[in-house]
């Protein structure tokens, strides 16, 4: 069996699972996937939804993209042993060893603070690759394509400054 | 709130996701998994959870992603388009909130290149047993309770005035086929004429040839 996808199949099997989502005999509606996190934040921070506006506002949404959550990584972890068979445990990417530092610590401490802005940032704008690229962009939305050219431009720039070269080693 | 309450909090506050989830409407709790099943499975499948996808994307070494998420809007804006025609559908677009587009893409683009994941990639990352995205996820977690607590008194007011959920459909008109298609096809075009670039994970080669 094969190890991995090409990219074109990807393409075509994630526009097959959106389409199949935004249908009537799917969900009705698009996929997204960062409105789980302050919804799932709520609950593990035992807030109270009454005292905070933001988890009435995203009580329903949130609630569907905690289920998706779930399934994506029942689907990822299935994949990932049976097919993939990249499964296992590491803290340190490759090409962050090759293109950044050897540090775990610097790797925890940078994915730590990029987690957290990574959150902010999608529900300043309410919505992340998922949401805005892929359901937003698919629906020509202004405001998907205006949060795609931003996140493409910094994408960008970050890793041009962040990484470095990293020819020897 | 004490332990015992904590619990029944949580286990409270998740039979009502099932209970929203199973009878919202928009698609049963066994339904809306299975699409997050498939989710996952094509991300992990395709590899583009992988942080020499992404941040390698980020470095300009890398392609993938790109080429992928162009062909899949692609080909979806045009499908989507005739579906909701035929009444299989309806579009949810999302609002012109232009400082929070703004500020939320710089602060989103800026983490994704660091993290090398976004909020859809990083389950399935941690799923492959990436210990290095779980940490970001609690990072995400507190990043969440961050917004929730202050979304009235500071991010609320950073996001701007709300100027409507526009689309090029809606500004289109009656040439809104035409222009669907343009676009739809222009997207298919620049996923296919991306020069295809790949930065390979050592560790996962070495593992494949055991």
């Amino acid at each position: 069996m094969k190890r991995r996808l090409p990219w074109w199949l990807g393409g075509i099997l994630m526009s097959l699972l959106l389409l199949f989502t935004f249908s009537v005999f799917g969900a009705d509606r698009p996929i997204g996937a960062s409105t789980y996190v302050p919804y799932y934040a709520g609950i593990l921070f035992g807030m109270d939804p009454e005292q905070y506006t933001y988890l009435q506002e995203i009580e329903k949404p949130g609630a569907w993209e905690g289920v998706m959550l779930l399934g994506a990584l029942v689907g990822g972890l299935f994949t990932s042993v049976f097919i993939t068979k990249s499964f296992r445990i590491s803290v340190m990417p490759s090409a962050w060893k090759r293109y950044k530092n050897n540090s775990v610590k610097s790797r925890l401490v940078w994915s730590f603070i990029s987690g957290f802005f990574l959150i902010v940032g999608a529900r300043l704008a309410g919505g992340c690759t998922s949401g805005h690229f892929l359901s937003g962009m698919s629906q020509t939305a202004f405001s998907s394509m205006i949060f795609g050219g931003v996140v493409l431009v910094t994408l960008l720039i970050t890793g041009k400054f962040f990484y470095n070269k990293g020819a020897s080693k | 709130m004490s332990m015992s309450e904590y619990i029944d909090f949580v286990l409270d506050r998740t039979e009502n996701m099932y209970n929203i989830v199973q009878y919202e409407g928009h698609g049963s709790f066994w339904m809306v998994f299975f699409i997050g099943i498939l989710f996952g499975g094509i991300i992990q499948y395709t590899r583009v959870d992988k942080f020499e996808k992404i941040a390698g994307f980020a470095m300009g070494k890398d392609t993938i992603i790109p080429k992928m998420l162009f062909l899949a809007i692609g080909i979806t804006s045009i499908a989507l388009y005739f579906a909701i025609k035929m009444g299989y559908a309806s579009y949810h677009v999302k609002p012109m909130i232009i400082s929070g587009l703004v500020i939320g893409g710089i602060l989103f683009g800026i983490s994704m290149a660091i993290l090398g994941k976004c909020p859809g990639t990083g389950p399935v990352s941690i799923a492959e047993g990436r210990v290095d995205v779980l940490v970001g996820a609690v990072g995400g977690i507190f990043g969440g309770y961050v917004f929730t607590k202050y979304y009235d008194t500071i991010f609320k007011p950073l996001m701007g005035e709300n100027h409507g959920k526009i689309s090029l459909v809606d500004v289109s008109g009656e040439h809104a086929t035409f222009f669907v298609l343009l676009y739809g096809i222009a997207l298919i075009i620049i996923a296919i004429a991306i020069p295809k670039m790949e930065l390979l994970d050592e560790a996962d080669l070495e593992q494949l040839e055991k």
